[in-house]
């Protein structure tokens, strides 16, 4: 009998993706935004080629590999934080989300670093359209890198303090699914941006 | 809503390595400035493994039955279509 209703518990939690629902309706919702926006930026190209290849030439192509790299080992570690708290590891949880975090601070100091470039050189939204399209596209992104942040550190707060466990770490799968959304965007927009022509 | 399957650590460290794998393959293509559809196309098909591992592996979801194992492959076709369309007509 126990068993049986085991079987019906692993069979219901095999069909629902990791950490509460509702940051999944939520991360679809982005996620659909974000698509909009790449769908507009190559259908905007399709008339604007010239334009989009030549300025497309003047972005920092070092800097998007520094933080592809930085978002997909931020990935990576916030993957080893969820494995550890699933151990019951919480003291090892926080320290792979601190990690994670410091890899997001990365990102973000990168990323400033090109944006104190591109206003430095007055270049701003209404420059072109490629522009136009590049500084709202990377500017929308990291504003949800930053509200990653934010997640990661509510959660690595409540990890270090013991909140977790290996039967309840809800908490931190959904902080990780907002995490690893964060990642996958930046997967699309590194080469749509910065490589394809 | 804890205990979800998980595809392991080891899996996840192999991906971790391809994702970085595939990510210096899009950055060399962008550094030798090579330009056309096919080589488009390419960069977009890594990046679209490149998503589709990240789904799979790191967000959980290839361990999924029912539904919720495709949001992200879906939502990856969707603008991978609309960009490879628009590639298509402005080449």
């Amino acid at each position: 009998m126990t068993q049986a209703v085991e079987a019906i518990k692993l069979h219901d939690t095999n069909r629902y993706p990791p950490g509460d629902l509702a940051i999944w309706i939520f991360i679809l919702a982005e996620l659909s935004v974000f698509a909009a926006f790449f769908g507009a930026y190559a259908f905007t190209r399709m008339n604007n080629v010239a334009l989009f290849n030549e300025f497309q030439h003047h972005l920092d192509r070092e800097s998007a590999l520094i933080n592809t790299l930085a978002l997909i080992t931020s990935s990576y570690f916030v993957v080893r934080a969820v494995a550890a708290i699933k151990e019951n590891h919480h003291q090892l949880c926080f320290r792979w989300l601190i990690a994670a975090m410091g890899m997001g601070a990365v990102f973000l100091v990168v990323k400033v670093g090109e944006y104190a470039h591109h206003f430095g050189q007055g270049i701003n939204l209404s420059t072109n359209t490629f522009y136009m399209f590049y500084l709202s596209l990377t500017i929308f992104h990291f504003m949800h890198v930053i509200m990653g942040m934010v997640i990661l550190s509510a959660v690595a707060l409540k990890a270090r303090r013991g909140g977790y466990s290996a039967a309840e770490h809800t908490g931190v799968e959904t902080g990780a699914s907002y995490w690893h959304m964060v990642d996958l965007v930046w997967l699309i927009l590194f080469p749509l941006v910065y490589v394809m022509r | 809503m804890s205990n979800k399957p998980f595809l392991g650590l080891r899996p996840c460290t192999w991906v971790y390595i391809t994702l970085v794998s595939l990510t210096f393959v899009t950055f060399y293509i962008g550094e030798k400035e090579i330009g056309g559809l096919s080589i488009a196309l390419f960069v977009l098909g890594i990046a679209m493994i490149k998503g589709h591992l990240v789904g799979a592996y790191f967000m959980g979801l290839g361990g999924l039955r029912g539904l919720w194992r495709w949001p992200v492959s879906v939502w990856l076709i969707v603008p991978g279509s609309l960009i490879t369309t628009a590639f298509i007509l402005s080449s």
